[in-house]
């Protein structure tokens, strides 16, 4: 199979408490994003951070992982919708780690009912990259429900 | 304190002929991006971004963080830190490598200081230990005190 690269730079100047980056997409030119400490912990004021962009990663890799399922199960998806939540905690004793990513599945999906759905987006989730990588060291959740999300 | 941070994507028909938008973001700070599979799998971006583009960014961003603070703690605060994440993705089998490279601008850090601060960052940071079933996370710190 062929090797797919990607690539994103910061440039980051000054101290983490006053500083701020800036998030360049280097191989797509897609984004240029601000980052601060303050938009990573506290209120993000319009600026993004690392858990945000890897909340939009993993829900981007749930989205085509569940289309491909359901393209293989002869549902193929009208329209899905994913919502990923990206927990970090302080843990005692180690300091902030990713403690949770939470992915919700709604969508359009003739053909497919609940039971069908929520058996594709368990498959999506071991097949998905992302899932796999967060799983070594988080807890992922998977919520399908082709009515659409609780408590959005 | 627990930080919660959300992404909202929409996926419309096939996998190899549809397309997503990754539509808001908790922060509002991006969106809608596109991603499709053919820009995702091909070597050519095609100007969309991808899930391992966003993650290349999540990694260098948090790394960044990591490190200007390590250097502080050292008593070497950076001016200025470039970091740049490439990430590998092998389809079928996930991702394989992610190399961090990083230059710094760092008044009073000689090189030694800089790659141990730099490690430091790599071991710890809160995105490398969600990354702990990459293969190879590997670091760069070469030509890393520009000097003038």
């Amino acid at each position: 199979m062929p090797r797919i690269v990607r690539e994103a730079e910061i440039v980051w100047e000054g101290s983490v408490a006053r500083g701020s980056g800036v998030v360049t997409a280097l191989s797509s030119g897609a984004f240029e994003l601000a980052t601060t400490l303050a938009s990573r912990i506290a209120d993000p004021e319009g600026k993004t951070s690392p858990e945000e962009l890897l909340a939009a990663a993993h829900a981007s890799c749930f989205a085509t992982s569940l289309g491909s399922e359901l393209a293989r199960a002869g549902t193929p998806p009208e329209r899905l919708e994913i919502r990923c939540r990206i927990t970090m905690d302080e843990v005692e004793g180690v300091g902030h780690r990713i403690v949770s990513s939470a992915i919700s599945a709604s969508g359009s999906v003739p053909g497919a009912d609940e039971a069908a759905f929520a058996q594709a987006a368990e498959a999506a989730d071991a097949g998905c990259p992302f899932s796999a990588l967060i799983k070594a060291s988080a807890t992922v959740t998977v919520d399908a429900n082709l009515g659409g999300h609780d408590g959005d | 304190m627990a930080t919660e941070r959300t992404a909202h994507v929409t996926w419309n028909g096939s996998l190899l002929e549809g397309k997503g938008t990754i539509d808001r973001v908790g922060s509002e700070a991006f969106g809608p991006l596109d991603v499709s599979w053919p820009a995702r799998a091909d070597e050519e971006s095609g100007g969309l971004t991808s899930p391992e583009e966003l993650l290349a960014a999540a990694h260098a961003a948090c790394f960044s963080m990591a490190l200007a603070h390590g250097l502080a703690q050292a008593g070497t605060p950076a001016d200025e830190l470039r970091t740049t994440a490439t990430v590998t993705f092998v389809p079928g089998t996930g991702i394989t490598k992610i190399v961090l490279a990083v230059r710094g601008e760092i008044p009073g850090a000689d090189e030694a200081a800089f790659r141990a601060a730099a490690e430091g960052a790599k071991e710890n940071c809160p995105v490398s230990k969600a990354l702990a079933g990459v293969h190879e996370i590997l670091l760069d710190t070469r030509s890393s005190i520009r000097s003038e």
